[in-house]
Parts: C-alpha cells; structure tokens; sequence
C-alpha cells in the first residue's frame, strides 16, 4: 500500500465482501445443497430427463442463430461507426448502445408490435430480436480492435496482390478474432439464458433453461429439478464465457495505438457504402421504439390517448387493487434502494481495488454475479430468503438485493478506473501539505468518487428498471415491477392490455435513457479530464 | 525509347479534395534508387501513398512501364510498399509472410515457400522461416518486409521512411544492405525519408520533395 493510503482502506473490502458471503454465496451453496440433498429423485429425474436436454439444445441452436445474425449485421455497423469520421458518427455510436441499454421486455413488446402481423412468435422472431439487443456488444467489443488496427496491414496487402475482399479474410479477419470470439461468447451467453424476449416473443421451441426454471418453479413446484438445471446452465455459461476469454486472449500481438478516424473512403461507392450503412443502422435501432410509440397511441379505432389516459386505473392493471402506474412507482422505489445498495458495495469494492494487499481481490470476486443468470439468482435468494425460517419477501428488499448482485460488477467497472486514473502523487502532496492520511485520501479521490458515484448509481437504477428474471421471482403478486407488469399485461386478451402494456413500456425507455444519459453525462468527461491530467 | 518503369505526369497531391501540392513530375528508372527528401508533413508519405494506390491523386496520370495505371486498383499495379513499422501481419509465421504476395500472384504453396526460403537466405535469416513475427528483432522485422515485398518482383518500390524506427548504428548498417538488394533486384525504388545522409547513401539521385512540383 502506498504510504500515503490512510489504515482503514485496508478493510474497505469488508463491507461488500460479507454482502457477497450472504446474498451470493450462501444463496448459491443453498441451491447446491438442495440439488445433492435431495432424496425424492427431483434431481436425478431432472437430469435424466430427455426434456432437459431437449430445451438445452434447443436453447443451443438458437444462442448460435442469435450469434451470427448479431455477427453479420453488428460487423458492418463496427466497421463504419468505428472507423470513418463522419458528420453524426458520435450520434450513431450512441444509437448502437441504445438496444442494450433497453430492458428485454420492452425489446420484446417493440419486436411484437413492429413485426406482429407478419412474423409468427417463433425462433426467427426470438433470433431478430436477440440479434437487436447484442448489436451493441458486437459494435462495441469488435469496433474497439478495429479503430485500433492499422489500416496500412492492407495497404500492404493489396500491394501483394490481394483484393480488398482477400487483404480482409487474410489480414483485417485475424487480427479481429479475437474480438469476435469475445464478443460472440457474450451474444451466445445473453441468447441461451434469456427468459423476457423468449416469454414474449417464444413458442414451444424457443424454451431457455431460464425459462425451464421459471416453470418448473412456479408452475411445478419442483425446486430440486430447477436448482438442477440452474446448475447445469451455470456450467454451460462458464465453459462458454471461459472458452470466449481464451481465444480473446490468443491474439498474436498486443500494440496499442491512439484509435485515429480516417476520412470517408474516397471512392463514390465506398463513401455511399458506409453511409447506407450507418442509415441502415440508424433504421434498425430505431424502427422497433417507433413502432412501440406508435402501439401506445393507437387502437382499433385510430389514433388515442385512451391507454395513457387509463394508466391510473385500477381496471386496466393486472392487480385488481392498484392502477398500473403504481408499478412505476414500485420499481423507482427499487431502482432507488439497489442504486443505494450497488454503490455502497461496489463503491467500496472499487476503492479496496486501490490497495495492494489481498483485499483488492474483491474487486474481482464482485465479478461473478455477471456468469449467474437472473433465474438462477432469483431462484437461489428465493431458496435461501424466501421460506421460513428466512422469509424476507414481505420486507420488499429481496428484489433491490438480487438487482444489486446485479448492478454491483457493473458499478465497479465505472468507478475502479476512475479512481485508477487518478494521479496518486496528489495525496503525497496533501500529505506534504500537513493532511493526515484520510484527509489526504479525501483530498485526492473526493472529487472523483463524487462525480462518478452518482453515474454508477445512475447505472445500477437502470439496470434495476429493466431487470425482469429476479423480479418475476421474488416479486410480490400485488406489487409488480414495471418489467412484470408488461409481461403479465401482455398475458392477458383484449386491446387494452397491449395498449398500456405499450404505454409502461414506452415509460420505461425514458427513465432507463434518462439514467443511461445521466451515466454518460457524469462519467465520460470525467474519464477525459483525468486523462489530460495524467498524460502516464 | 523504352518507357521509364515509373513516370509521374503532372501529378496533384491533396487530402479530400483539397490540394497542397500540385504539377509533381518524375521519372524513375528500373534499378533506379530515388531518395526524396522533405521535412515532416510535407505531404512525402501522401505521394508514395498515391503511388501505390492508397490514396487517389487529384489530378495527374501514374504511368508504371508505360501502362496508366492512375485509376488501377493496388493490387494490380505491381507497386510494393515498407512503411516506417514493418507491418509484419501477426498471425504468420515469418515464411508465410514472404510467401503472402507470391501466393496472391499465383503461385503454389510449396513454391512461394521455397521462394521465401531464398530471399530469407539472401538476407542472411535463413532458419527464420517458421519464427513468429514478434520474436524478431526491429531490423530483422524491416528486412523481412523487405523481402515481402520484393518477393513477388514488383515494378517499383516504395519506402516510407524504413529505417526511421531503427537506432542509428543499425540504420546506417542497414540503408547500405538494402540499397545493394534494391540494385540487385532491378526494382525501380523511391525512398523517402528526412535524413540527407541516409538519403545520399541509399540513392542514385536525391531530390527534395519542393522540386518535383509546385506546393501549394
């Protein structure tokens, strides 16, 4: 530990680490345990059962579809939102971010009323709209490798003979791969473990092994068979994500370099090329939301306001005791206590990060949460919390828990560079100064952990807004979140229900773009001063 | 009169679509070894970009052994090109490097390899063949890509400051090897760099960048 760090940095691990113990591990070893401890045969019968596997490869085939739809439209969109400098290229970068950002029950419901009358629920309907979400990961994760390959590698090629078609399989296509490989093991793992778009969107041959717990928990009441599939898909994603993590890392050579937007290509057709396809882009992200504004104003009749007008009655819920508006309410107030909760954990997990003893190891420990699938943490805290002698659910806080778990990993990858970039000689100046050790601290990292708390628990509210596994879980029947209400709306004939399910999910957009906005706001700039300060 | 293996016409240099330099005329003969020279962002890069067909001239005519070829794509031109980097790629081993341009022209496997092995030979790197790229030195990497791009005998030669990432002991030691291996390779070369030493002892002729047209 620099000398300069006060004592008690040394125990900031403290804190997030008992809450990981208790409301991720526990609930995990619950869930183990009542796998192996079970007598009646629930789990022998689940693992032995060709259902089981059926739904696995099934679940397989459509992660892979989803893959490479994702691959082969989210690769153009990289290359041009990546690359070329162009007028509105930072608009469109932002536009790409913006499916993932969505919630999945709202991605669904925008796919349903875009596409409803002509594509049947279905695979190809499952694939569209997984492909829709992931563009993001694909843009993102392969447009990074790309803005930082140099385009002189087919310069070169191209004087050696190759076409532009050749010079990109030899030369562009390798150095990429690794980025691909990366980004395809996130697509696979968000498609095989999605449960809204397949509820939503899905027929019986879509079924996920999220979906199979949902059922087998509240249809069946076979807790033993669903903690015995929620393990063999907790082994299924780490082989996944593990195998994605080791071919990213079999890249040849690691240089890095400032990533340099070049001009628009100068031929007539590549310059009409990136431009369709940033049009095309734009018209991708932006069709399904359209179509979404458009269902909640329209009926039968024509045009109406009559969906967003009846939001505050109690006929047009699904309770029959509060409005659906209410659950607007419920799930700010959740969004509020898992932001408090993420920002606390993850906030001290990412200043334990600072130190260089043992204890910044929680900072990856906190990590885990991402390989655990919504289901399989809402159904372990349910095991664990949410039957006597531990019954948790009447106090509302096992939904803020399960989000938190959530929005922790995420919390500590806005706030540990933050504080990383941070010029630490800064603290050696305070001290020299005459401030103590934690005056020293404050003096140095207040700033930054002020402005970058408030993006991180921006994020982890958004993340709370849109989560929909946990919550089906461990909701209350008569207070659902926004995500559930949707679903549950939308599981119900008759116009209306689409209608206001349209107007929670329209809703919905807005507060999770809002926060998204806020993070952004709040996060980038301060990334960017921090860097000209510490041009290191 | 046999034409001149490059001849540059009037030639107008620019990035999208304004010019800074304009009525760039020269001629450069097989086994021909031309240093131009010019100080940095004086556009020398840009005119050997143009050459090879990176980026597109805004006016003038590119003529290689006497056939225009202003508007060909790069890979039908038959004009090689080292950068400042060596630009190895990554994923082959230092034969299949050699080897990538002699594949793209046609030939089999087993004969660019064999060619590779040759010009490794030549270059003193024999052994080198299935060595990874980042396991070279910076010099054995500038002589590899050297010999990637003579290997498929191009017409003319481009080199953008080769040997400006080298130390200087080794960027003398190594402009007097190349200059020996362009003249034995009856390339028609143009070297650019900053240096007037490195300059004077690569080429035949020197030349600074402000005489071959009119800046703008």
């Amino acid at each position: 530990m620099t000398p300069t760090l006060p004592g008690w940095l040394r125990w900031s691990w403290l804190p997030p680490g008992a809450f990981l113990l208790v409301f991720l591990v526990y609930p995990l070893a619950v869930l183990a345990v009542t796998v192996t401890s079970d007598s009646g045969g629930g789990v022998i019968s689940t693992l032995a059962s060709p259902t089981l596997w059926q739904v696995t490869g099934l679940a397989a085939g459509q992660a892979a579809a989803s893959t490479v739809v994702a691959l082969l439209v989210g690769l153009p969109l990289a290359n041009v939102v990546s690359r070329y400098r162009f007028r509105g290229r930072a608009f469109a970068q932002a536009l790409v971010t913006v499916p993932f950002v969505l919630p999945t029950v709202v991605v669904a419901l925008a796919f349903r009323s875009l596409l409803g009358d002509g594509v049947p629920q279905g695979l190809v309907l499952v694939v569209m709209a997984h492909a829709y979400v992931n563009l993001a990961v694909v843009a993102r994760i392969v447009g990074a490798q790309w803005a930082q390959h140099s385009g002189d590698y087919e310069s070169v090629a191209r004087t050696l003979g190759a076409s532009r078609w050749r010079a990109f399989v030899d030369v562009t296509l390798p150095s990429l791969r690794p980025a691909i490989a990366a980004s395809a093991a996130v697509v696979f793992v968000f498609s095989f473990t999605s449960l809204g778009i397949v509820l939503l969107l899905g027929d019986p041959t879509t079924r996920t092994l999220e979906s199979q717990i949902l059922r087998q928990t509240s249809v069946l009441l076979d807790f033993p068979g669903a903690a015995a599939t929620a393990l063999v898909q907790l082994v299924i994603v780490s082989t996944v994500l593990l195998l994605g993590a080791a071919a990213s890392r079999r890249s040849a050579t690691r240089r890095s370099r400032p990533p340099a937007l070049r001009p628009l290509p100068s031929s007539v057709s590549g310059r009409a090329a990136v431009r369709i396809t940033a049009v095309i882009g734009a018209l991708i992200v932006l069709a399904p939301v359209a179509a979404l504004v458009a269902s909640s104003l329209r009926s039968s009749r024509g045009w109406t306001l009559s969906w967003w007008t009846s939001l505050g009655s109690v006929d047009a819920g699904t309770t029959r005791l509060s409005p659906p508006s209410e659950a607007i309410t419920t799930s700010l107030a959740y969004a509020a206590l898992t932001a408090l909760i993420a920002a606390g954990v993850g906030g001290l997990a990412a200043i334990a990060s600072l130190t260089s003893g043992r204890s910044r190891i929680i900072a990856v420990l906190a990590l885990i949460p991402l390989g655990v699938s919504a289901a399989t943490l809402g159904l372990g805290t349910l095991l664990a919390f949410g039957r006597p002698p531990m019954d948790l659910r009447a106090t509302g806080l096992l939904i803020p828990l399960a989000h938190a778990l959530v929005a922790v990993p995420l919390v500590i990858a806005v706030v540990a560079p933050s504080l990383r970039s941070t010029d630490t000689r800064m603290s050696a100046v305070a001290a020299t100064l005459g401030a103590r050790p934690t005056r020293a601290f404050w003096t140095t990292y207040g700033p930054v952990l002020r402005i970058v708390m408030v993006a991180a628990a921006a994020l982890a509210g958004a993340v709370s807004l849109g989560e929909f596994g946990a919550a089906t879980f461990l909701g209350r029947a008569a207070a659902p979140t926004v995500p559930v209400q949707i679903v549950r709306l939308l599981g119900r004939p008759g116009e209306q229900s689409l209608g206001v399910a349209a107007v929670l999910a329209v809703v919905l957009v807005v507060m999770t773009l809002l926060l998204v906005m806020l993070v952004d706001r709040w996060a980038t700039p301060l990334r960017r001063t921090t860097a000209q300060e510490n041009p290191a | 009169m046999t034409p001149s293996r490059l001849d540059l016409q009037a030639l107008a240099l620019g990035y999208e679509g304004r010019a800074f330099m304009r009525g760039i005329d020269l001629r450069v003969d097989a086994s021909e070894i031309v240093a131009i020279l010019g100080p940095s962002g004086s556009g020398k890069s840009t005119l050997l970009s143009a050459i090879a067909g990176v980026v597109p001239p805004l006016d003038g005519r590119i003529l290689i052994d006497g056939r225009d070829v202003t508007r060909a794509p790069i890979h039908e031109r038959d004009v090689g090109l080292i950068f400042q980097e060596p630009l190895l790629f990554p994923h082959l081993d230092v034969a299949s490097n050699i080897a990538y341009g002699l594949r793209r022209h046609g030939q089999t496997r087993k004969a660019a390899h064999l060619r590779a092995t040759e010009l490794l030979e030549w270059l003193g790197l024999g052994g080198y063949e299935r060595r990874r790229v980042n396991e070279l030195s910076g010099g054995q990497a500038q002589r590899v890509a050297l010999a990637r791009a003579l290997a498929p005998r191009p017409a003319v030669l481009c080199l953008d400051e080769p040997f400006s990432a080298l130390d200087a002991d080794l960027r003398q030691r190594l402009a007097v090897e190349v200059s020996a291996m362009l003249r034995e390779s009856g390339v028609a070369a143009i070297h650019v760099t900053h240096d007037p030493t490195e300059a004077r002892t690569v080429a035949d002729r020197v030349i600074e960048l402000s005489a071959l047209g009119e800046a703008l």
